[in-house]
């Protein structure tokens, strides 16, 4: 399931068609219009057994003209597909902040903040069952960095395909990934790792590099740059996919950390709807567990009472439902305790390549 | 008559350390202001009797008396001194252009001199003191012409102005100037002031006659007074300070233009304040009562009856009391054992103990209320809008009432909303007699009686559940009593009263109500108005748009708006029509459910003796006062229709809420549904309250045997909000 369906231009105009008559024909029958799609929260999220994701479940929410806020989402909706059409036509495509401002010529239609044109996109990709991408719409935010021996080819901007090594061709900042990475702008030409290894802080990748980790390793470093942009999910899932190469993913020990690794690993729940193409059912979490805490004598913080409530979230996701998490959930709450990444500095700089990654690596069977 | 106000005359002078003792039992002494009303032979009278007084206290020197009651005085700090001394002038100025029927004009200038001294200037246009008046005025304190009557006054809470000029003197060694003018002179009369401690009277030196020419306008003055004195005192801004003291005072006298500059040393403006006119109508002439029987203690009584020139007792009760028919007279005695013909002055103690009971078990009249002056709920309104931006006013006067034979009124305000502060507790506005209390607000009864109010019901937050609500609010309170009971001689609280305390807290609720409706209102609205955007806009834009995209035709929307609204909305709108000079009031209706509706639609208006319903081409009926009805015709699904009435008497900006009731099935979204028996219930209390004022027109024979209407926690007064109330009564 790894090809993302792509749509043509006459598909994706006729998904957001079938939206606009919705609403008409309910208007015409003399009701108020509306459009359907599933409730996005955490409560409505279940493991897909074929999929081996989260996908959303069944509850729908009916979003209709009774209300004064539902009645503008409506007319916004209709205003963005009106203009998902014209950049099909011209061959154009918008980030999601300038079709946010574009709005503001939009009269009645426009939008109240970028969150909310953000979150119609998406319902808009939901209920079409279109990507983002169909609907020539694209993040800001940038994706993610790649150390590392493989060779990609990317098509430029001027529509030639570059071959590209992401350690041999870039420099310590790595190759960024660009916020398409579906075949028709990116494609995996060839590799020489045995894994790939996912790092949620800046300073833990650089410090990584330095030490010529990934070369002692044989690993792929991605900087996920916090919450990972769906572009690093995707690439995550394409490297997993089509070079069957292990994922670990290596954050802080934190229930914010958490959620990157779930979104990484079982999906996101804003993205549940593509959680088959985004998500890596493969990646394991690596660290820094509850237990290095105390194995290691890391250096913690407190847990605040926003972590705390967030625990408690976890506890209750159906992404944490496992006996592992549930266990590391539990013990982070008894001991109110934190870690960062950057707190095995404790030891030394060389401590983590020299001592925690193989030691923990070893235990997941790949050790080197 | 004037046999009462000489018994009432000595009990006050028998005591002469107790000043405001005497005053707080009820009995109004040393107005010397009133003096100067007009000299007339009515103040001449009372001036001898002064005098006589005065000859009577020579026991102590009269700086002595002030030295040692400086507190209560409220000269004890110099931060307070120049309060106080501000708040004599003032008072002074407003009672007298108020009996002059002047609308009144004052001017307060301080001005620091040194480091603990301040210049007051006091400017007003009132009637002026005479020539001859004005040593008296200024120069004594036992002095007046008010002893015998009850009634209502600013300057029953303070020492007066004479305490101002003793307290330049012996503070800064200064004489009070004085310039009066009244208008039969051809010139005004200037004199310095200063006070003979020892003889209790002023010293006048440098007197001159000239023309008096206004510094600000350069024009001549034909009647006004002007005081320039020095004093040790200290500015100070704040709560308590003579800013918020003009402030207050500015509110609770809307027909007063007042103004205040602070100057510093170098002539540096540091505070001003200017609070313009808003109403053009003087306080009512508050008429003079004689006591009642219910708040007559056993000493004044036999001091009474010992100063009586009256042969026979019926008379005796018949001229000094009020309240007390020639029927009441007769059953007193009666109960009391004492025959009807014998005389006052050989009344025996026994006997006048059992008058005293007698007094509190037979039926008697109230006494009149017409000695009270309230502010009046319009003119609250006003006031506070000049001094306090906010959206929205409740304001309620209830009717007067009676504490132990001391006829009292309780007036509440409430403004909310506009740019008054969310957080923090509310601003509470004491007033006693249209004087502002500043000081102790914890202990007065005014604030306690607010704080028994659970605000929580009415939408203020109350952290507790009691106390001080918090909100952008503030409440003016104000008590009109012909004797106001304060804590302490320093008259700044108001001493715990039951019937006062429980008139307050129902004012409190109804003002409350009035808020909860208001934010009821505004919430629906709020609501209503989203409503019409959704189906007026949105809607329009959304078929719109979708049968653009699709290149198909655009539906009917009727079905579809019908079935978004399914209600039936009111709107009402209140203008001001500049050629009619009338306040017209728009309600518009909306049937949007898919059925045909009949109602019937209630309005409040302000209904008084100065306004009517000038323009309303629908008829309609009165259903009771201050409400009107209108029959509708059926209004189809999808129609509207708007009703629309002007009423005159009122200016642009009085009227600016509306409540509209409906009768009929269905809810109507910006209406309450009538509350019929609340209604019948109001409609009784009219009638009765019609009969008995019939009664009461219909002769002397009959006032006897008629009683008026026991209030039984119903007040039938118009301003009284009492239709559709939800919450009710606590």
């Amino acid at each position: 399931m790894s090809e993302a369906p792509r749509k043509s231009r006459k598909q994706v105009v006729e998904a957001l068609h079938e939206v606009a008559a919705e609403m008409h024909n309910r208007m015409q029958r003399g009701d108020p219009p509306r459009m359907t799609l599933p409730v996005r929260t955490k409560a409505n999220i279940s493991f897909d057994n074929k999929l081996g994701v989260f996908k959303y479940g069944k509850n729908k929410t009916v979003r209709d003209a009774t209300k004064l806020g539902s009645a503008r989402q409506l007319l916004r909706t209709l205003h963005i597909t009106e203009f998902i059409e014209e950049m099909i036509d011209s061959e154009k495509s918008s980030t999601l902040r300038e079709m946010y401002y574009i709005s503001e010529g939009w009269g009645n239609g426009k939008f109240g903040s970028q969150n909310e044109s953000n979150n119609l996109a998406e319902d808009l990709e939901i209920v079409t069952k279109c990507l983002r991408e169909d609907f020539k719409l694209r993040p800001e935010e940038d994706g993610a960095r790649i150390i590392g021996n493989i060779t990609v080819e990317e098509r430029n901007r001027r529509g030639e395909w570059m071959r590209i090594n992401c350690r041999d061709d870039v420099g310590d900042s790595g190759y960024g990934v660009p916020y398409n990475v579906e075949e028709e702008k990116l494609k995996l030409v060839d590799e020489d790792i045995d894994f790939v290894m996912a790092i949620e802080t800046g300073g833990m990748f650089d410090r990584l590099i330095e030490n010529g980790f990934d070369e002692e390793a044989r690993c792929a470093l991605i900087h996920l740059k916090g919450q990972p942009a769906r572009s690093t999910r995707r690439i995550i899932r394409r490297i997993s996919d089509e070079w069957k190469k292990p994922v670990v993913v290596f954050a802080d020990c934190d229930p914010w950390s958490f959620r990157i690794y779930a979104s990484i690993a079982y999906g996101a729940i804003k993205t549940a709807h593509i959680s088959e193409y985004l998500a890596t059912k493969e990646a394991t979490y690596l660290g820094i567990t509850a237990d290095d805490i105390l194995a290691y004598d890391l250096p913690s913080d407190d847990l605040t009472k926003s972590d705390l409530g967030a625990l408690e979230a976890e506890l209750t996701d159906p992404r944490f439902n496992t006996g592992w998490w549930q266990e590391q959930i539990k013990l982070m709450q008894e001991m109110g305790k934190k870690a960062e990444q950057q707190s095995l500095a404790k030891y030394g700089l060389d401590f983590v390549t020299d001592t925690y990654l193989p030691e923990k690596l070893d235990t997941m069977g790949l050790g080197y | 008559m004037e046999c009462c106000s000489k018994t009432l005359l000595f009990q006050s002078v028998d005591q002469y350390d107790s000043i405001a003792i005497s005053r707080r039992v009820g009995v109004t002494i040393s107005r010397p202001r009133s003096i100067r009303v007009l000299g007339g032979p009515d103040g001449v009278i009372h001036m001898n009797e002064a005098e006589e007084i005065s000859s009577k206290q020579k026991q102590a020197s009269i700086g002595e008396f002030f030295e040692k009651n400086k507190h209560f005085l409220g000269f004890d700090t110099q931060q307070r001194a120049i309060i106080t001394a501000v708040k004599e002038a003032v008072d002074n100025s407003l009672d007298a252009c108020e009996e002059a029927r002047i609308l009144p004009d004052i001017r307060v200038e301080l001005r620091r001199t040194k480091s603990d001294e301040l210049e007051m200037m006091s400017q007003d246009n009132g009637p002026g003191i005479p020539r001859d008046s004005i040593e008296g005025v200024f120069g004594k304190f036992l002095l007046g012409s008010r002893f015998h009557a009850i009634r209502q006054t600013r300057g029953q809470q303070g020492i007066g102005i004479t305490g101002v000029v003793m307290y330049s003197q012996l503070t800064t060694g200064s004489k009070t100037h004085v310039i009066s003018k009244i208008k039969s002179d051809s010139s005004a009369v200037y004199v310095d002031l200063g006070i003979d401690t020892k003889k209790n009277r002023a010293i006048k030196t440098g007197e001159k006659r000239d023309i008096w020419i206004d510094e600000k306008s350069g024009e001549e003055i034909s009647h006004g007074l002007k005081i320039t004195t020095v004093m040790k005192a200290k500015y100070q801004r704040g709560k308590k300070s003579v800013y918020q003291y003009l402030r207050m005072t500015s509110i609770v006298n809307p027909h007063a233009s007042i103004s205040l500059v602070v100057y510093d040393k170098d002539g540096e403006i540091i505070e001003e304040g200017n609070w313009a006119r808003t109403s053009n109508k003087l306080p009512r002439v508050v008429e003079e009562i004689k006591p009642h029987p219910h708040g007559i203690q056993l000493g004044t009584l036999q001091r009474m009856l010992r100063e009586s020139a009256d042969r026979r007792m019926t008379s005796f009760l018949k001229h000094n009391f009020s309240g007390v028919s020639p029927r009441a007279a007769k059953e007193i005695l009666g109960m009391a054992d004492v025959e009807e013909g014998r005389t006052p002055k050989r009344i025996k103690p026994e006997e006048a103990k059992a008058m005293i009971t007698a007094f509190q078990t037979v039926k008697l009249l109230k006494p009149p209320m017409d000695c009270l002056s309230p502010i009046e709920d319009l003119l609250i309104k006003k006031g506070l809008s000049k001094a306090i931006d906010s959206r929205f006013a409740s304001t309620v006067t209830r009717s007067p009432t009676v504490s132990q034979g001391n006829p009292f009124q309780i007036e509440v305000g409430l403004v909310f909303g506009g740019d008054l502060a969310s957080e923090g507790p509310i601003e509470i506005l004491r007033f006693a007699n249209r004087v502002p209390l500043m000081y102790q607000q914890g202990g007065c009864l005014l604030t306690k009686a607010l704080e028994a109010v659970n605000w929580k019901n009415y939408g203020l937050e109350q952290p507790g559940g009691s106390g001080i609500p918090k909100g952008p609010a503030a409440v003016l309170v104000h008590l009109a009593s012909t004797n106001v009971q304060f804590t302490s001689e320093a008259k700044e609280a108001v001493s715990y009263n039951e019937e006062v305390f429980d008139e307050v807290r129902k004012a409190m609720l109804e003002v409350g109500r009035g808020l909860k409706n208001h934010l009821k209102k505004s919430s629906e609205r709020k609501k209503a108005k989203e409503k019409f955007e959704l189906v007026n806009i949105i809607l329009p834009e959304i078929s719109k748009k979708s049968s653009e995209l699709l290149g198909r035709e655009e539906p009917d929307l009727a079905p579809v708006i019908t079935q978004i609204m399914n209600a039936v909305f009111l709107e009402e709108e209140l203008g001001w029509d500049k050629e009619t000079r009338l306040s017209m009031c728009s309600i518009t209706i909306h049937n949007y459910t898919a059925r045909a509706r009949a109602y019937t639609i209630l309005a409040k208006w302000p209904e008084g003796e100065e306004t009517s319903m000038e323009f309303n081409p629908r008829g309609g009926r009165k259903e009771a006062r201050g409400l009107w009805a209108w029959r509708l015709d059926t209004l189809d699904p999808g129609t509207s229709t708007v009703l629309e009435f002007g009423i005159s008497g009122l200016s642009k900006g009085d009227w600016n809420e509306a409540d509209i009731f409906f009768r009929g099935n269905g809810e109507i979204i910006g209406a309450t549904k009538m509350d019929e028996a609340l209604l019948d219930e109001q409609r009784k209390a009219e009638a009765l309250e019609a009969a008995v004022e019939e009664v009461r027109r219909g002769g002397p024979s009959s006032s006897e045997t008629i009683e008026a209407p026991e209030r039984e926690g119903f007040d039938p007064t118009p301003n009284t909000d009492w239709f559709g109330m939800e919450g009710g009564n606590e």
